[in-house]
């Protein structure tokens, strides 16, 4: 490859964002090219060599909007969802199982707050579904001028989301705009006695956040995960399907998608982007790059000269603390958990006993230590879907909160095998000789996602969840609005808006902003 | 003592908003009663001689928040109060250091720099961020709040007026705005500062008096809360009122006085009395029945409506909302008469700093870690503590030579937890002995010989003033200061205006907006809300019109 | 109730602090960056008259001074301020202004380039976490030398004169050259006066010795210590701005809006877009200039400080921010900013609103201004080299 290349755009990461800009852009007739650094696509989507989930397991948010602008799920590109229920596991075997608004008990019998899970719940999912708007485009708050289309454009989506807004009536439109900044655990506990069902709503909330549920602005957490219903799902043929779907697309349209070749570096003149050279050394010229990495990345492959001092100062400040460890366990045989009928196998199992639980939970993570009584949302993907069940024996897909990325004493051998231990004597627990069943595991903690997908401080979404990194403060201030720095570059990663969680519309969103070439 | 009965408003209780509410209203020509269940004026505003020879400003005990436009409208230095300001504050190291901060920004400057040239460096610029914040905010603490779900006028126009402020920042501005309000006073620190201490010493601002850990989000704004007062004119200023934050009560009370109001004391209040969705009076626990066609309650707004309303006069909603209201316990108070100044081994002599706020917390962490506990319903077992002596600048506060220490703890629940049970009642003697023994040994980083100086000890958990105050769970501001208790959803959403969904009842104190602190905006506001609804047509003066 | 003073209080003693005491007569002081300065030794006048007819000496040690070195010390300071520093030789000086993102300035100061990779920066507002996080993510260090190095203005007629007289011929410097003396001390061809000039930088502890020397070798040649209000008139005879007053630095401004962009400040030939990024660049080239700062020529003979200024005598169109009667130019002069777009038509109807107040009466006059183009004093001996002796 000695010609030099010249494309309209380059994608630097091949996650879900970063197939979802190339995608957009593809198909908006824009030559484009895609580098990946690591071997295969998907990023942390990206699934084991058998098949069965590596670091995400579950689809909560995939954008319909990201689906249609890239024509996922159609005849071309099909792929297939399965709800999945969810069981909030309890020590005394009264597990509860909601799907969606419904609630009940394990053994079939009524949950006696049926009535107040199912009105929160109703409550919850309206509210999501008001700001998903404001998630399918870039933030408000750009520099267009006062009377240009982007502006008017904009004040007509917030119109019509006031609208929207105004149709709750007067009672729901007032309490929206009290809960919208609230903390979950009050919101939860208002509603729900402390339990399960409580404790399962609180976990919701700060998955993947250094935060506790009491921390003011969590009920957005848990508004973001009910954007598109609030129900998770296994994509059947597992993430690598997913992950196909939207490189397809991508590729069908024209992109090249190159792994195995990371960008090193941007390259700019006069404050233009100009091109990107490869890790493996080859320039490739473009006037436009959509990095999904994090934002502080991508200012230092492009240079820190080429950002204001204080864009910098931000960039550093950024706060992407990952709190979330992945463990992969080989069971020789399925679990038995006493009270739940083997069916529920297949659910997301989720231990979080009470919302005080998870609080507690979070505690020791403030202080750099992981939690001696994990929050652990548990997945046996292979009840769902035999394709994701693993190599030899059943996969058990862990996600264990906390486990804070700057552990005292760092991440050694020694720290992952607590990990475990901590784990299996948390499952334990509920299913009592779960760890004889284990013939293998592996323990993925923050600082390993991060040095695997490049996340910054291993965090899901690059970035905190957190009110003030939201909308156009996210990433920070400056570059709330896709562009960076000089012009030309583009965020397309999670720590852009609206955020991450398998949703692509970060990257779609940014495809979009690139195109019009709009600060 | 007047017979009358019948006036043209009532308000129930007599601290700082009640009778600022109460004084514009008189002074706007209205017959006002005020009844205080205590025999004596003030609320949380008061100074208490439990010892003889010692007066204690022994709930709230420094001043800055108290509106100027209020002191003047109100003629409240006629009537007797003179604010002193104090002059910096220090916070003590175990191991004899300290760091002290003070007014003049070069001396400032050089004690920073001794912890931290860096920090030094960055105060300036930290400075004039919270200033540019604190510019912002004021101007809406003595406007009312817009319910954003009206169509009405009155709430468009002040929404209007609030999106031209924000407006009118610029966009950076706007966003920098934005991020404060939603941030942490720890990530905020963090941002600027590398020295532990000095971090801990600008942290506690930002906690004092809620159920929130220095790293909570909207901490940032409770230091906002703390720093938008003045001292004439000195943005952030704190100072003394001579004689004690009972100097505050009694000129307000005088100004009531002047203008014609009645003060009834030892009169609580049982009952709200209602008819047909309006206020017709209340009723004393005595039996007394007082008449008036507006009653105006600086009670905080659950024990208003859940303990004072016939829940059957109230919107099931309404009721609901009210209870969902956080109001957290979530410090104590130490009072204490000292033979002489305690010795202060590590500071220089004739140090300045020793007459401001003097703490003993060595980090940030260790203020999570305190607030930790809290969360667990212990009191904090190395709390943040807020000690003056105002007696070194105030001579009528203990007999010459004598000092009086005022120590505000934080955090100390008021559902303490006992025997795997958690309430109020485990409030016991012991475990108030035990607090105090916990914060002694606090001051003792300060002060190693502060028990031998101890000649009496008030010790104030969050149950005392719960009861003596009246202050639901102890908590200083009648609520939480979080964002969905703020602003338009101070106290409950849909009532932003002091009013109630009954007619003539309004809501005065702290619960409502802009909240706590001895800041005496809510009794102005509600005072206006009130005169604009009740009698649009009564001369109004100042704040009031 | 002992209402002691705490020593730690009040301002502190500059490395001359011993002979500025003795020689303080009129007892005037005030804080420069917390150090006791004098604003005035015995008479204004006559300090004045020293430093325009012959030489005066002052301590400028209280600025503030940092260290920039390292491979990547013109990179991190290119990023910093509007000029290219690349174009400042070793051995030379430059005057330079910065801002933040919204390019608004900072602060302006100096930046001596002593060797290869390395730099000061002399500035009136601290600076120290700015430059740091200028140097993040650079090969730079930054070092606060403010309490290490102290500095000594000599200016005046015979500065070069007294120089020699102290056995340090710098004959040979240019304006804004450096040169090292001898060890331990090196003088740059600068000052803020518009004359001819030096100043003298040393280390803290040695400076008491060179003023000594300085001074015994302008006993004859009419040197004179002065304070802040004689340097002040001599400024602004010059046409230089000073941080608080004709600008209100970006980082110390409480109040939006307040502060200016380099073009506002007529700093256009400062900035140098086509070097690649510096601070605020963006926002610079986006910026539409509100105001400008002028150079006016005042009618009569009252100073105009703090007048308001209005166009056609009507329309209020901005304010004076320095304003002297000038004793060598002998005209009353200002620095002004003046509104968009009035300011950029050189405005010949310009006035200042002027208050008097003489002998217990206040009086009101209406003063016309004309735009001045360059330094309102700029003698010829200041760029002359070899200078002359007198």
């Amino acid at each position: 490859m000695s010609s030099t290349r010249t494309f309209d755009a380059i994608v630097i990461g091949g996650g879900l964002n970063g197939l979802a800009a190339a995608g957009v852009l593809a198909r908006a007739g824009q030559s484009v090219c895609l580098l990946e650094r690591a071997p295969h696509l998907g990023g942390m989507a990206a699934p084991d060599a058998s098949g069965a989930p590596r670091m995400a397991h579950l689809l909560y948010n995939l954008s319909p909007t990201v689906r249609r602008d890239l024509g996922l799920g159609t005849r071309d590109w099909p792929f297939e969802t399965v709800a999945l229920p969810t069981v909030a596991l309890s020590e005394d075997g009264r597990h509860v199982i909601t799907q969606g608004a419904t609630v009940r008990l394990a053994d079939g019998s009524a949950h006696p707050d049926a009535a107040a899970f199912a009105a929160l719940f109703e409550r919850l999912t309206t509210y999501a579904a008001l700001l998903r708007p404001l998630a399918e485009t870039a933030p408000p708050g750009g520099a267009a001028p006062r009377l240009s289309p982007d502006r008017i454009k904009e004040i007509w989506r917030l119109g019509r989301m006031g609208l929207g807004l105004r149709r709750l009536g007067k009672p729901e439109m007032r309490r929206f705009l009290q809960i919208l900044l609230s903390n979950a655990y009050d919101l939860i506990l208002d509603e729900l006695p402390d339990g399960p069902l409580a404790g399962l709503l609180a976990a919701d909330a700060v998955r993947g956040a250094a935060a506790g549920p009491r921390a003011p602005g969590t009920v957005f957490g848990l508004l973001y995960r009910m954007g598109h219903g609030g129900g998770a799902s296994l994509p059947r043929g597992g993430m690598a399907a997913v992950i196909n779907a939207f490189a397809g697309a991508a590729g069908r349209a024209g992109a090249v998608i190159e792994t195995g070749r990371g960008a090193a570096r941007i390259l700019t003149d006069q404050d233009r982007v100009t091109g990107v050279i490869t890790d493996t050394g080859e320039t490739l010229h473009t006037a436009r790059v959509l990095s999904s990495s994090g934002a502080r990345i991508t200012a230092e492959m492009t240079g820190l000269a080429h950002f204001d001092i204080e864009s910098t100062r931000r960039l550093r400040h950024i706060r992407a603390r990952g709190t979330v460890a992945k463990i992969n366990l080989t069971l020789d045989a399925l679990p038995a958990i006493p009270g739940l009928p083997d069916e529920l196998l297949a659910a997301r199992m989720v231990i979080a006993p009470s919302a005080s639980y998870v609080e507690d939970a979070f505690n020791p993570s403030k202080y750099r230590e992981m939690s001696p009584n994990p929050v652990i949302e548990a997945l046996l993907p292979g009840q769902t879907d035999p394709a994701q069940r693993g190599a030899r024996g059943h996969a058990l897909s862990l996600i264990v909160s906390y486990a804070p990325v700057d552990l005292a004493g760092g991440w050694d051998d020694a720290a992952r095998d607590t990990l475990l231990r901590t784990t299996l004597k948390t499952l334990t627990r509920y299913a009592p000789g779960l760890p004889q069943l284990v013939t293998g595991a592996e323990v993925i903690p923050p600082d390993r996602i991060e040095a695997e997908t490049g996340a910054p401080g291993g965090h899901w979404h690059h970035a905190e969840m957190s009110l003030d990194q939201l909308l156009t403060l996210r990433p920070a201030i400056g570059m709330g609005r896709y562009a960076m720095g000089p012009s030309g570059l583009y965020l397309c990663g999670a720590s852009a808006h609206p955020g991450g969680d398998l949703m692509g519309l970060a990257g779609r969103n940014a495809a979009l902003a690139a195109l019009r070439g709009a600060p | 003592m007047r017979s009358q009965s019948s006036f043209d408003a009532i308000i129930i209780g007599a601290g700082h908003n009640g009778l600022t509410a109460a004084a514009y209203l008189a002074r706007a020509g209205r017959q006002v009663l005020v009844v205080e269940k205590n025999d004596w004026i003030g609320g949380a505003a008061v100074s208490r001689s439990l010892h003889p020879g010692w007066t204690y400003s022994n709930c709230s005990y420094v001043c800055s928040l108290l509106r100027r436009e209020i002191v003047r409208d109100l003629d409240l230095p006629k009537y007797g109060l003179q604010v002193i300001p104090y002059e910096g504050g220090a916070s003590f190291t175990p191991d004899g250091d300290y760091f002290a901060y003070y007014s003049d920004h070069h001396a400032l400057h050089r004690e920073m720099a001794r912890h931290s040239p860096r920090d030094a460096d960055a105060y300036p610029r930290y400075a004039q961020m919270i200033l540019r914040q604190c510019r912002f905010i004021r101007p809406f603490l003595l406007r009312d709040a817009p319910d954003p779900a009206s169509l009405r006028p009155r709430d468009l126009g002040e929404m209007a007026h609030i999106v031209r402020q924000a407006h009118g920042l610029g966009r950076k501005e706007l966003a920098e705005t934005l991020r404060f309000w939603t941030m942490s006073i720890g990530d905020l620190l963090d941002e600027h500062f590398e020295s532990d201490l000095i971090k801990a010493h600008l942290a506690g601002s930002g906690i004092i008096g809620t159920g929130l850990g220095v790293y909570s989000p909207g901490t940032a704004y409770v230091l906002l809360h703390h720093y938008m007062g003045d001292i004439d004119g000195g943005i952030g200023a704190w100072g003394f009122a001579r004689g004690g934050m009972g100097a505050i009560s009694n000129a307000l009370g005088a100004a009531f006085a002047a203008a014609g109001g009645t003060v009834r004391t030892g009169a609580g209040v049982a009952q709200i009395l209602v008819k047909e969705g309006r206020v017709t009076g209340v009723a004393l626990e005595d039996g007394t029945e007082y008449h008036a066609p507006v009653v105006a309650s600086n009670m905080d707004v659950k024990r208003t409506f859940l303990n004072h309303v016939d829940r059957a006069a109230l919107p099931e909603e309404f009721t609901r909302a009210v209870e969902r209201f956080k109001i957290r316990g979530s410090s104590a108070k130490l009072n204490i008469a000292l033979d002489r100044l305690p010795a202060f081994p590590a500071a220089p002599a004739h140090a300045s700093f020793l007459r401001g706020d003097l703490h003993v917390s060595q980090s940030l962490w260790e203020l999570e870690r305190a607030y930790d506990d809290w969360k667990s319903g212990r009191w904090s077992a190395r709390p943040y503590i807020d000690m003056l002596i105002p007696s070194q600048i105030d001579p009528t506060m203990a007999p010459p030579g004598s000092h009086m220490m005022t120590v505000f703890v934080q955090y100390a629940p008021y559902d303490l937890a006992a025997n795997g049970q958690r309430s109020g009642q485990n409030w016991t003697d012991t475990a108030r002995q035990a607090l105090a023994e916990t914060v002694l040994d606090q001051i003792a980083i300060a002060c190693p010989d502060i028990r031998e100086r101890i000649q009496h000890m008030e010790v104030r958990s969050p149950l005392e003033l719960e009861t003596e105050v009246g202050l639901t769970e102890g908590n200083i501001f009648q609520g939480e200061l979080t964002f969905d208790q703020l602003f338009f959803n101070r106290p409950v959403p849909g009532y932003p205006g002091y009013g109630s969904p009954i007619g003539g009842l309004y809501l005065c104190g702290s619960s409502a907006h802009p909240g706590g602190g001895v800041m005496a905006a809510p009794g102005a506001n509600a005072a206006r809300a009130i005169l604009r609804r009740e009698w649009p047509r009564a001369p109004r003066k100042g704040y009031a019109a | 109730m002992s209402i002691a003073t705490d020593p730690k209080l009040g301002l502190i003693d500059g490395p001359v602090h011993p002979r500025l005491a003795a020689l303080n007569r009129a007892r005037g002081w005030y804080g420069w960056a917390g150090y006791a300065a004098p604003s005035m030794l015995d008479s204004v006048e006559f300090e004045y008259f020293a430093l325009r007819n012959q030489a005066a000496l002052f301590d400028i040690s209280p600025l503030h001074k940092y260290r920039i070195t390292g491979p990547d010390a013109a990179r991190v300071l290119n990023r910093l301020v509007t000029r290219d520093v690349t174009r400042i030789a070793t051995g030379r000086v430059g005057y330079a202004v910065w801002c933040d993102e919204e390019s608004m300035v900072i602060d302006d100061g100096t930046l001596f380039h002593l060797g290869p990779d390395d730099w000061r920066l002399c500035c009136q507002e601290p600076m120290l976490t700015w430059l740091l996080e200028a140097a993040w993510g650079f090969d730079a260090d930054v070092h606060d030398e403010s309490r290490e190095m102290a500095a000594l203005a000599l200016q005046g007629p015979t500065a070069f004169a007294v120089l020699c007289a102290a056995g340090l011929d710098m004959g040979h410097l240019r304006p804004f050259e450096l040169a090292q003396a001898q060890p331990g001390l090196m003088i740059s061809r600068t000052g803020f006066t518009g004359d001819l000039g030096y100043e003298l930088w040393t280390a803290w502890g040695d400076a008491l010795p060179l003023w000594d020397r300085l001074w015994r070798a302008g006993e004859n040649l009419g040197l004179r210590a002065i304070g802040y209000e004689a340097v002040n008139i001599a400024r602004i005879e010059a046409g230089f701005m000073v941080a608080g007053v004709d600008f209100q630095p970006a980082h110390a401004t409480e109040r939006l809006h307040r502060a200016h962009t380099p073009l506002e400040l007529g700093l256009g030939p400062m900035v140098d877009f086509t070097k690649g990024h510096f601070n605020g660049r963006r926002a610079l080239l986006a910026a539409k200039p509100r105001s400008l700062l002028m150079r006016l020529d005042v009618e009569g003979f009252k100073p105009a400080q703090g007048a308001l200024i209005y166009h056609a005598r009507r329309r209020e169109a901005g304010h004076v921010t320095s304003g002297v009667w000038s004793p060598t130019a002998k005209r009353n002069i200002a620095l002004a900013h003046v509104q968009m777009p009035i300011a950029a038509r050189r405005p010949s109807d310009l006035w200042a609103e002027i208050y008097t107040l003489e002998e217990g009466k206040w009086d009101r006059r209406m003063a016309r201004l004309t735009p001045v183009r360059s330094a309102f004093f700029r003698p010829p001996r200041a760029r002359a080299t070899p200078p002359g002796q007198t």
